[in-house]
């Protein structure tokens, strides 16, 4: 039992998670910083759902094999929708589900892109991440009479998932977030459609051909990720008051990066939301850390892409490593033997 | 001084299958040495050895008694080697001329690329081989043999010492195979190494003075051709024991009912395809590369839509959008290439195992582990997979242990299997676990399953087959019934236009 704890790779990530802290901490003894602190803890927690939201969507579908370079402006656009809506006069819930209409259908678009015309993911979802930019800036421009920009509002009902605070002053996004996590985790792992996911993200002919419906799933994934993405964009405006042209710009990285560190292979076919969430954990550390012990924050982003990089290379190395065959090449070299 | 090609201790492994295992053999300036060998033999496994596209595990080459090391394909050409492979290596949208000259594009003294010079140089290669080509042609748009012929065009430019062609004639007719053979003499009169690979055994015997055979990866033995029969080649090809193979199995010999019938199917590869297959019976599908097996099995599969005709099972209808649909109705399919599409090579042999099954396996949304795991049990057990547990990465398995996986999924309590199509079941396997699915074959038939069996290794199809269609062409040119099929009468048909 113990043995096959820690051979598994989220054993391995939470060692990691251990040793960085434990490393922060010493650092900030030694420099006389109060890492080990519930201050810190508190700080790195509520700096989870910027990303939380996008890591869950980007992971999923990555798991599935495919990926979104379009899902951050996604989520972008949902917050800017919902400031210039409720400005407008909307009613607050009918902003919110505007948002994440719209959020669902740009994965649809992404989806049918890639499922029914087979274009590569990473090529079509970036045509529509500026095509989305675009929408977005002129929806600002029609919205606010002739200028484009960050459009302020305030409503309770709106920012309620960010303001209200139920328990130990942790506003209720945390909540949320953590049964997102659990039902995702499950999902995942525990149903019939997590398991199919993962293998369509292994190898979606191979799954088709054992007759999995690989185009439904990676639709659905990719409809997930961008509603997870409008998820995102709604708590950001609500958290900063502002539908921004430019929010969440970087939040794609780190949720990408995370679900990566966090083992969700890049290959697609594996990975789990544990490990997506430790990753999280890991980032968040590195950079409440490095602000507190006052270090450039620079170096944070130097050093979250090269954890990215030993990510991948590790992934690599062990887990497919073992497994000799190696996608196209080396398959179309052992057929002609 | 004599040039020759000389292959020493040459190994190569491949994830579960020993590719060669210690070649040696010389081959001599002068002399088109022939290599021969079934499918798997490793023949053109030694030809990308020898062309730098793989390298070999141990063992080197020696040119002219020089050791050589290829770090790719280009220092194998600077060497003096060119290779003509099966599957033409041209750029299909640039001009003849163009893939005449692949990077060496002459220059004017601007240094510009001197357009008229290439063409005068291209057509004078092409007017040497006196083809009906201009120059000026994308290649993508010639005919298939006037492809192969550029390909053999690119060699001559090269003038390399050692030229080598891997099936080269297969998509010739005979006015460009007597040129192909012209130019083979100008390379032994010229003192070459030619290497010539062929299943066609006439034309061995027309150009060719040595005859290499090679057997699951291994020099098995040489012959001159002027002191040898077909009988011996065949012989040294097969070895002794495939015979014991196929005498010991148990056949079926009761048919059913008609239970799968095409009528006139049509998808973009094939047209007016037509049989039934009876419960309990072995149906072969014999053919050369692209006529059509493949794609039959794949209509009959839902994986390719049907553009016309219909495919029926047990006396009805069935309606196939896609896989699923022959899924549910009991027709399941082994496909040709077991990594790219059949099996999900980074999870588990129990993942792989269950598959299909999934929702079966299934208690409301949450998957049953325990099931799925009773049922990887079971079919590691009736296939006898090799594995210490059932979460082992399928990837990491052997090749035979991957085809058992495959043949687990489909054959198990969980399915109802009725027709099992299996599209080249013993590619890459070793001899052993090949006997072993042969016996498992007629087993299912004996359980009163229709099995269409696809193999490009004629011995199989005409000893394990009831009946074997033989397609060219995307169509039937011939049903061969057990009693009458020999090699020739199959092969016959399977070159028919």
């Amino acid at each position: 039992m113990i043995k096959k704890i820690v051979k598994k790779k989220e054993f391995t990530l939470v060692v990691l998670l251990l040793l960085i802290n434990l490393v922060l901490g010493i650092l900030g003894i030694i420099f006389k910083q109060p890492f080990f602190s519930m201050s810190t803890y508190k700080n790195i927690l509520i700096s989870l759902p910027n990303f939380a939201f996008l890591s869950i969507g980007a992971g999923c579908l990555l798991i599935g094999g495919n990926m979104d370079l379009a899902a951050s402006t996604v989520g972008c656009f949902s917050g800017v929708i919902i400031a210039n809506l409720y400005h407008l006069g909307v009613p607050w819930f009918l902003c919110i589900i505007i948002a994440l209409i719209v959020s669902c259908i740009f994965g649809f678009i992404d989806g049918t892109l890639v499922t029914k015309y087979r274009m590569p993911a990473f090529i079509a979802t970036l045509g529509v991440s500026y095509v989305v930019r675009g929408i977005s800036y002129l929806f600002s421009a029609a919205c606010a009479g002739g200028q484009a920009g960050n459009m302020n509002f305030k409503s309770e009902q709106i920012q309620w998932i960010a303001k209200y605070k139920p328990v130990a002053k942790l506003p209720v996004i945390i909540f949320i977030m953590f049964v997102l996590f659990i039902i995702y985790g499950i999902l995942i792992s525990k149903t019939r459609f997590g398991m199919k996911m993962k293998l369509v993200g292994g190898n979606p002919e191979a799954a088709r051909l054992a007759g999995i419906n690989s185009r439904k799933i990676a639709m659905i994934l990719f409809i997930n990720c961008n509603f997870c993405a409008g998820l995102a964009g709604w708590y950001n405006a609500a958290k900063t008051g502002q539908g921004a042209l430019t929010a969440l710009s970087t939040a794609q990285f780190t949720g990408l990066t995370a679900a990566i560190i966090g083992g969700i292979s890049f290959g697609g076919g594996e990975g789990g939301m544990f490990g997506a969430f430790i990753g999280l954990l890991i980032l968040q550390s590195f950079q409440v850390g490095m602000n507190i012990l006052g270090i450039n924050p620079y170096f944070y982003t130097t050093f979250s892409g090269l954890l990215l990089i030993i990510a991948l290379g590790v992934d690599f190395i062990t887990a497919r490593g073992k497994v000799a065959v190696k996608p196209k090449a080396k398959a179309k070299e052992v057929r002609h033997v | 001084m004599e040039k020759s090609l000389e292959f020493r201790n040459i190994e190569k492994l491949f994830p579960g299958v020993r590719a060669l295992g210690g070649v040696n053999f010389t081959a001599r300036g002068g002399r088109v040495t022939a290599i021969l060998g079934e499918n798997g033999a490793g023949k053109s496994t030694l030809l990308k050895v020898m062309n730098g596209d793989l390298k070999p595990d141990s063992g080197a080459l020696y040119i002219n008694g020089v050791e050589q090391h290829f770090e790719s394909p280009d220092d194998a050409i600077k060497a003096g080697i060119s290779v003509i492979y099966q599957e033409r290596q041209l750029f299909p949208l640039l001009s003849v001329a163009e893939n005449l000259f692949p990077g060496q594009l002459p220059k004017t003294k601007l240094g510009l690329f001197d357009k008229k010079k290439l063409m005068a140089d291209a057509q004078a290669i092409i007017d040497k081989f006196g083809l009906k080509i201009d120059p000026r042609d994308m290649v993508g748009m010639l005919p298939v043999a006037y492809q192969q012929m550029v390909e053999i065009m690119k060699a001559y430019r090269r003038d390399s010492d050692v030229v080598a062609f891997d099936e080269s004639t297969a998509p010739l007719t005979d006015s460009e195979i007597a040129i192909l053979f012209d130019y083979i003499r100008e390379l032994k009169a010229a003192g070459k190494v030619v290497l010539y690979v062929s299943h066609r055994m006439n034309e061995l015997f027309e150009i060719c003075d040595d005859v290499v055979v090679m057997k699951d990866g291994q020099y098995v033995k040489s012959f001159e051709v002027a002191n040898c029969t077909e009988a011996d080649l065949i012989k040294a090809m097969v070895g002794r024991d495939i015979g014991d193979t196929y005498s010991n199995l148990k056949r079926n010999d009761k048919f059913g009912e008609v239970l799968l019938e095409l009528k006139d199917v049509r998808t973009l590869a094939i047209r007016d395809v037509s049989f039934q297959v009876r419960a309990g019976e072995i149906i072969g599908l014999a053919g050369l590369v692209g006529a059509g097996r493949t794609e039959t099995a794949r209509a009959i599969f839902g994986a390719d839509p049907l553009l016309g005709g219909e495919v029926w099972l047990e006396g009805n209808k069935l309606t196939l959008r896609s896989p699923k649909d022959a899924i549910d109705a009991g027709i399941f399919l082994c496909p040709e290439d077991r990594q790219m599409q059949g099996l999900v090579m980074w999870r588990s042999i129990k993942e792989n195992i269950a598959m299909p099954s999934i929702d079966k396996l299934s208690k409301g949304i949450f998957v049953d582990y325990k099931a799925v795991e009773d049922l990887a049990d079971e079919a590691v057990a009736a296939f006898d997979i090799k594995t210490p547990d059932n979460d082992k990465i399928v990837g990491q398995l052997s090749g035979g242990n991957q085809q058992k996986v495959i043949l687990g999924r489909w054959i198990n309590s969980k399915v109802n299997t009725k027709v099992l199509i299996l599209d080249e079941p013993t590619k890459g396997i070793d001899v052993g676990t090949k006997a072993e699915i042969y016996k498992l074959i007629c087993d299912l038939a004996c359980r009163g399953m229709a099995v269409i069996l696809i193999s490009s290794e004629l011995p199989e199809v005409i000893n394990l087959a009831d009946r074997i269609i033989v397609m060219h062409n995307g169509h039937i040119t011939g049903t061969v019934d057990r009693a009458d099929a020999t090699e020739e009468s199959v092969l016959r048909l399977a070159m028919l236009d």
